[in-house]
Parts: structure tokens; C-alpha cells; sequence
């Protein structure tokens, strides 16, 4: 019984659980179980904050270190941190600049498990269109745009339009769109 | 039919309507805070005519529904496992008196801990009061022991406890749900004064009652499936079995599956008391060694005879404290194998590096600390400005966190920040010092368990100043409304009690009431109120440090907003940052001065008048 295996992090109040929703609810859609762990109560305040979500059957909500299909990251620390999650051959999602990213640090450890690591300013683009707390949709956007696991970008961007309240639903495509082709670029 | 993708605690909400409980009462605390609001919801959608309330404390929670159950109603209470604690007077007494309709006691444990004083196991506090606990495995098997736990809670009339951990409550799933209807099961109660209001020579026979009772529920237990099984066939034998209950042995069930491993049998123990021997017997006796997994404590492997073949927290294989997350179940699974001579089901070194990798990057130590604007970051900062030699004793809440700006010295359970300053105070004074003492509660621990200890103090004339933090809600664990806004949690009004007449009622006779975003004046009332305190005519001096949470009462909190910068005159003092601690306040390295980060300023404004220098002035 094989999940997928997302860990999603950040910092509390960037708006992981939302994210989190985002996924959750497009893989309902396609009719697949989902179980997740969610982050509440201190470290919410603040602290360093982690989801989990299996895609598919599970039992229990934890993702083991090693097992993490992809990890998205609203904030680059944050992606360091998580990386033990991450399985050989996995995938690395962060909110970052292009430039520096990933650190040199970490190359060698992503070469040897052959995990593929890709940046984009998802906070500067929902900056810039007047959203900022929107960060964590750009986020799903960049990641869709590389077609990678049962979750198309067509469902998530119709996911997004579903739970988006009417004020900000284009505002909330627009970033979409824009971070799909940012992501689009790099694959 | 319809679907939701429901945290662990809607799908225990779920369980609890469906099961048709007709009064459920709690007192938040992560990570049980949902249950209650998400029962709500559903209640509210479904039109069913559910007693629902927060109540003040988890012993008050208790008692309330015991009342319903013994009028022969479904009743429920919820809580975090140190709440079990509160309550545990009611819990241990109501097991030998018994219930007539269902009583269901849902207590949320916290291994890691994330969010708690304690690791303490909730099995044990049910061992303790010789009530049956269930330990559920996912959110949808806690949802279906509800039903159960109501079910034993009437056959036997005896409370049952369940013992959800933070992985079932804090879990999201997606859940498919039908109809609920109303229980009509009308209040009964019939006058038993010797079962009601027992004396010890009845209670020694309820006892006898009770013992008789868990023999009759261990039978049942040993046959209770799904909740309690082994993967065992007769003839069967195998060099090493697992033991485990509630998450975990969701987690080893995961994991086998995953590496497909079938030849190690598993024991499931999801109502592991009173303890099914029988079945367990079968197990044991089928093993050479039997490793146990559970969370948070030994409650299993206590229970499990044969110590010459048990595996576990005892004989070192399993961690003493923390969280048993899935990588540990791993490793600990992985060294039983090889000590049993069987392959291991991975290795385990490959995460070893990632983690060392990642320790050696100098991360950010990301520290959790009160939002941008929250008052009683003003408070805090008041109280050190005022009295800044003192002992400051506080308590269980969001301003915990004031211990970043110094504000804290000692937080040991719901209501000790005034226990522990009047107990300072006697301290002190035996020896001839009157030790300056500033103690902190939030308005919620204040009406949970703070007048016992202000009235105790009063009349024993301690001396401190006491300031209570009023920001008009629960706000650490969802922000629940505060018994002084006067809204019950369905949203029905209630009737709002004023902090100010408690306080008198407790025979204070100094109270004043600020608003900390005043800073100025903020911390004139407390030097006042110190130098009262201390007087010889003086007693406890309260402040009521009033102003609404940014968070949960925004609007009201943050009438005016004010866009702040730092000008030139900044000199790197770092006060700012480090001693009044705003997240939105940070340092510019390279212009060694301290720079706003507009995203997470809140603008409310008290930064103007903390700067020695005047540097942050509002946005011309
Ligand atoms: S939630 Fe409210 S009380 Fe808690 S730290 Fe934030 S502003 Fe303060
Ligand atoms: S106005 Fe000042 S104190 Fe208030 S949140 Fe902004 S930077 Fe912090």
C-alpha cells in the first residue's frame, strides 16, 4: 500500500494548514483517501510548523523521515529542516530566491539520494500582485507545474477558485497562473 | 452520504452526536480544543437539541455531565490529559458510585510533549480510578469507540475512558457521515441516597462492585474486534511478537505493510484495561519475545506477566520520554529484529545523515513568542519596567511566552501563579524579607482555578501584586470566549461575569484596571500598587490588565492602526528586539540599526513608546 507522501512547512501564521486544504481537497476530489498531521496550539505562535498529508490508504497520519514524496516550503530554513523527510528521488519545493538556492551546503546530500531541489520567490510574486498572504497557493502553483504525482494542475487551480472567497479569486488565479509558468520554466 | 475532511476531533464530534450523547461539556486545552466547537457545528447543522458547554475547569466539565448520566442521558466530557488531573476527584469517585445512561470521559495526551506541562499517560489516571480505557489507532477508529465506550459505560454503569494521543485529535481525515438524530432519552433521576451520596461503609461495597465489574469487562475484552486481536493462528510460533496500542500500533501496522513483512504478529490493544489476559496469554505464549510499543508510558508492559520475554521501555528498547514518531518506531523495530535474529526492515542510517545535515546548518532557533501587538507583550514589559527585582510566578496561556521578555519565572499548573506567589511571600517574610512578588494570569486560568488561591491568600495575608491579563478570551487554544464576554459557544448569550467583582468577591479591596497598550500609565498603577502591596496597611494589590487579543478580537483589539519606522536616532540598543521582543522588530545587520517588517507589524503602536531614543515614529 503505497501513499504520496507530502510534508508541507513553514513558519506559523504563513498559512500551511491552508495549503494543506488546498492539496486535501483536490485529492478528495479525484477520490482518494487522505490522512494528514497538522501542527497546533504553541508552536503556532511563531515556532516552526509542519503538516504531513498521505494521499491514498494509510493508517497513520505521521510521515516516517525518509518516506516524503515532495516537500514544499514556504520559507527556505524551514526546507533544511524537513529535508530528512524527504525520500531518495524525492523533490524539493522552496520559497526562495533561484540564486542561492539550494545552499552549497546541502548539494552533495541532494546529489547522493538523487533529490531534485527547485526555488522560486512565490512571497515576491504574491507581493507583487497584492496578495502576500496568498504565498502558499503560488507555492502549490509552482509545484503543480511540474507534473509530478496524482495531484494535475488543472485540479488545484480549480481547487484554489473553489475555496478562494470571491474578493480575492482572481487575485488568487492570477498568482496561480504566474508561479505555474515560473515553475514551468524550470522543468 | 455526505464527506468531509475532518480533524481527528470532528470525526470524535461525529462519533459522539451519531453515538447519541445529549450533553457534552469541556474545558479547552490542546489537543482536545476542537472536539467541543466541531460537536457544535454538527449539532447546529443537523438542528439536534445537544447540551453544549464550555465549562470552567475539567472538574466542572465532569460533574456536569455525571449529573446527566446519573439521570440516565448520554453524557460526555473532553479534555487534555492534565485536565484528567483537575477533574480527577469527580473521575476517581464516580467509578465506584457508576453511571445510569453512558458516561464517556475523552482525555487528549500529548506525547512529545507539543504543547503540554507533561507527558503523562491518560491509561494510567483510568488504571488509577479502575475505569476501562479505549486507545484508539486512527481518527475513524476513535469515532467508532465512542459508540463502544457508551456502550460499556451502560452495560457495566461504569464511566469509560478513551485516550485519543495528539496524532488521533491533531490527525485529518477524510470521513463520510449520514444523518444524525436527536437522543430522546428523557432525565430520570431516582433518589438512591446510598448510591448517590454513598458513605465509606457503601463505598467498600461499590469497590467490590466495581472489581467485580472490570473481571466481567476483561472477558469481554479479550474477544473486543477489531479494537483488541493478534494475527496469531493455534500451533503457530514465532521468535518475536509486537505488543502495541493506540497510535503506534497504527504506525507498525503502516510499516509492516509497507515492506511487506508478514512473518512478525502483532497484538493490538486498543482497550488495554482492564486487561484481556486471555488473549494476551495466547500471544505470549506463541512468542519468544514479545516487543511492546506504546505511548506515552508502560501501562501495557506492566500488565503483560512474563517479564523474562518482554521488550520495552523497562529493558531500554523503547525511549523513556518523547513522541514515538515513525522513524523511531522504525529504529526500534529495526534493533528487536536483529536481536532476534530476523532481517531488519530497512536501514535506518540513511535518514541518520539527513538529520545530521540538517543539525549542522545553524538553522534559526525558531522559539515560539507572543504576535506582533499582543497586549501582554505591553504588560510584560510594564511589569519589568515597574518592579524589576521581583519574583514573577505565572501560569498556563498564551503569556507563557512572556518568559521571553523576562515576565515569567514560574509556570507549574492552571491557577499557581497566585498559589506559588503567596507561598514566596511566606517564604520570604519567615526570614524577614519582603520579597517584591509581580504574578501573572490570563482571565481564563483566573476563573479555572485562581479564586481558591486568591481568597487562600488573602486571608493569609500574603503580600504581591497580581496582574491579570484580560484579553478576553481563551486564546491559546482557539480562542474560546471568555466567561466575561457573556457568549456561550453555540452562541447563545450567557451571562458575562465580571473579572472586577470576582476579584472584590475574593476580598481584595485594591484593584485597578489598565490598558496595557498605555504603557506609560500601565506601569505607574503597578509601581503604585507594589508600593500598596508592601505597605503595612496594605494586602494583595490586583491590576486588571485589560485589552482584547489581536488575534481572536482584532478589530476591537487594534482601533487605530499605526504605521511605524525607525528613524536615524536608532542606535542598536537592541531593546527593541531583544527585551520588548516584537517578531515584526528586527535587526539590520548592515545598517546596524533595528528595521520594521511591515508584513508582520500589527501596528499597534506601544513600540512609540518603549524606544530610549524616540526612533520609531509613525509613517509621515
Ligand atoms: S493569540 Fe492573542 S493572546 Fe495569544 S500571543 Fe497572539 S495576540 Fe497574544
Ligand atoms: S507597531 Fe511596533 S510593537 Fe506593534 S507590532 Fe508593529 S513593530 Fe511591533
Amino acid at each position: 500500500m503505497k501513499t504520496c507522501n507530502f510534508v508541507l512547512s513553514g513558519l506559523g501564521g504563513q498559512g500551511i494548514l491552508f495549503m494543506t486544504k488546498i492539496l486535501a481537497q483536490t485529492a478528495l476530489n479525484k477520490g482518494y483517501n487522505i490522512l494528514g498531521a497538522e501542527t497546533h496550539g504553541m508552536a503556532q505562535r511563531g515556532g516552526s510548523v509542519v503538516s504531513h498529508l498521505k494521499i491514498g490508504d494509510a493508517g497513520s497520519s505521521l510521515i516516517r523521515a525518509g518516506a516524503g514524496d515532495f516537500l514544499i516550503s514556504m520559507d527556505e530554513a524551514e526546507a533544511y529542516r524537513y529535508l530528512p523527510w524527504v525520500r531518495p528521488g524525492g523533490m524539493v519545493f522552496a520559497n526562495a530566491s533561484a540564486d542561492g538556492f539550494p545552499d552549497h551546503r546541502v548539494k552533495q546530500y541532494l546529489a547522493e539520494y538523487k533529490i531534485t531541489a527547485f526555488a522560486t520567490e512565490a512571497g515576491k510574486t504574491a507581493l507583487e500582485l497584492g496578495a502576500p498572504r496568498s504565498t502558499n497557493l503560488a507555492m502549490v502553483a509552482f509545484f503543480a507545474a511540474f507534473g509530478q504525482g496524482p495531484l494535475d494542475a488543472d485540479a488545484l487551480r480549480q481547487t484554489v477558485a473553489s475555496v478562494s472567497p470571491d474578493p480575492v479569486k482572481q487575485v488568487n488565479l492570477n498568482i496561480f497562473d504566474l508561479c505555474h509558468e515560473q515553475g514551468k520554466k524550470l522543468c | 452520504m455526505k464527506q468531509a475532511f475532518l480533524l481527528g476531533n470532528g470525526a470524535m464530534a461525529l462519533g459522539l452526536l451519531e453515538a447519541g450523547c445529549q450533553v457534552l461539556t469541556s474545558y479547552p486545552g490542546t489537543p482536545s480544543s476542537e472536539i467541543l466547537p466541531e460537536t457544535v457545528r454538527f449539532a447546529k447543522a443537523a438542528n439536534l437539541n445537544t447540551v453544549i458547554e464550555w465549562s470552567v475547569n475539567e472538574k466542572v466539565a465532569f460533574d456536569n455531565a455525571f449529573a446527566a448520566a446519573i439521570s440516565g442521558k448520554r453524557a460526555a466530557c473532553c479534555m487534555k490529559m492534565v485536565g484528567l488531573n483537575v477533574a480527577a476527584d469527580s473521575f476517581m469517585s464516580a467509578a465506584y458510585i457508576g453511571n445510569i445512561g453512558g458516561l464517556v470521559v475523552i482525555s487528549c495526551d500529548d506525547p512529545g510533549p507539543h504543547s503540554s506541562q507533561t507527558e503523562q499517560d491518560s491509561r494510567f489516571m483510568a488504571r488509577i480510578a479502575k475505569v476501562p480505557v479505549l486507545d484508539p489507532a486512527s481518527p475513524l477508529e476513535a469515532r467508532a469507540m465512542i459508540k463502544t465506550a457508551f456502550e460499556i459505560s451502560e452495560e457495566f454503569q461504569v464511566p469509560v475512558l478513551v485516550r485519543p494521543a495528539i496524532r488521533i485529535c491533531h490527525a485529518r481525515q477524510n470521513i463520510t457521515y449520514g444523518d444524525l438524530k436527536n437522543n430522546d432519552t428523557p432525565a430520570v433521576f431516582k433518589r438512591e441516597p446510598t448510591r448517590w451520596a454513598s458513605t465509606p461503609k457503601f463505598r467498600f461495597l461499590q469497590h467490590k462492585a466495581l472489581n467485580e465489574k472490570h473481571v466481567k469487562i476483561a472477558e469481554k475484552f479479550n474477544t473486543l474486534v477489531p479494537y483488541n486481536r493478534h494475527t496469531i493462528q493455534t500451533g503457530q510460533t514465532f521468535a518475536l511478537g509486537i505488543a502495541a496500542g493506540g497510535v503506534p500500533s497504527a504506525v507498525v501496522t503502516d510499516l509492516f505493510d509497507e515492506c511487506n513483512r508478514t512473518d512478525i504478529p502483532l497484538l493490538k490493544l486498543g482497550a488495554p484495561y482492564p486487561f484481556p489476559e486471555k488473549l494476551a496469554g495466547q500471544f505470549m505464549d506463541a512468542c519468544d519475545r514479545v516487543l511492546v510499543i506504546e505511548e506515552t508510558d508502560t501501562v501495557i508492559e506492566y500488565m503483560l506477566q512474563d517479564r523474562h520475554k518482554t521488550w520495552g521501555r523497562l529493558t531500554g528498547h523503547v525511549p523513556m520520554e518523547g513522541e514515538l514518531v515513525p522513524e523511531k518506531i522504525e529504529a526500534i523495530l529495526n534493533q528487536a529484529l536483529v536481536e532476534s535474529s530476523l532481517p531488519p526492515l530497512s536501514d535506518t542510517d540513511s535518514t541518520k545523515e539527513g538529520f545530521a545535515l540538517a543539525a549542522s546548518l545553524d538553522l534559526p532557533v525558531r522559539k515560539p513568542t507572543l504576535c506582533p501587538g499582543c497586549p501582554h507583550r505591553a504588560s510584560f514589559y510594564a511589569i519589568r519596567k515597574a518592579v524589576p527585582k521581583a519574583i514573577y510566578p505565572s501560569d498556563i496561556g498564551c503569556y507563557t511566552l512572556g518568559s521571553n521578555l523576562g515576565g515569567v519565572d514560574t509556570v507549574l499548573d492552571m491557577g499557581a501563579g497566585i498559589t506559588l506567589a503567596s507561598g514566596f511571600w511566606h517564604a520570604f517574610h519567615q526570614d524577614g524579607e519582603d520579597k517584591p512578588i509581580v504574578a501573572t494570569m490570563g482571565d481564563s486560568t483566573f476563573f479555572h482555578s485562581g479564586t481558591t488561591g486568591l481568597i487562600n491568600a488573602v486571608y493569609n495575608d500574603a503580600r504581591f501584586v497580581l496582574v491579570i491579563l484580560d484579553n478576553g478570551s481563551t486564546a491559546m487554544t482557539g480562542m474560546q470566549p471568555a466567561i466575561t464576554q457573556g457568549v456561550r459557544v453555540d452562541g447563545r448569550k450567557g451571562n458575562a461575569i465580571a473579572l472586577e467583582t470576582i476579584v472584590k468577591g475574593c476580598g481584595v479591596n485594591y484593584i485597578q484596571v489598565v490598558d496595557p497598550y498605555d504603557i506609560d500609565h500601565t506601569i505607574d498603577e503597578i509601581k503604585k500598587a507594589h508600593a500598596w502591596a508592601l505597605s503595612p496597611e496594605g494586602g494583595i494589590a490586583v491590576i486588571i490588565s485589560r485589552h482584547p487579543c489581536v488575534i481572536g478580537l482584532r478589530d476591537q483589539a487594534l482601533p487605530e492602526i499605526f504605521a511605524v519606522e525607525i528613524t536615524d536616532e536608532c542606535d542598536d540598543c537592541g531593546l527593541c528586539h531583544l527585551r520588548f521582543e516584537c517578531p515584526a522588530m528586527v535587526r539590520n545587520p548592515e545598517k546596524k540599526k533595528t528595521q520594521i517588517n511591515p508584513v508582520l507589524c500589527s501596528g499597534c503602536g506601544v513600540c512609540l513608546h518603549i524606544c530610549p531614543k524616540h526612533a520609531v515614529q509613525t509613517v509621515s
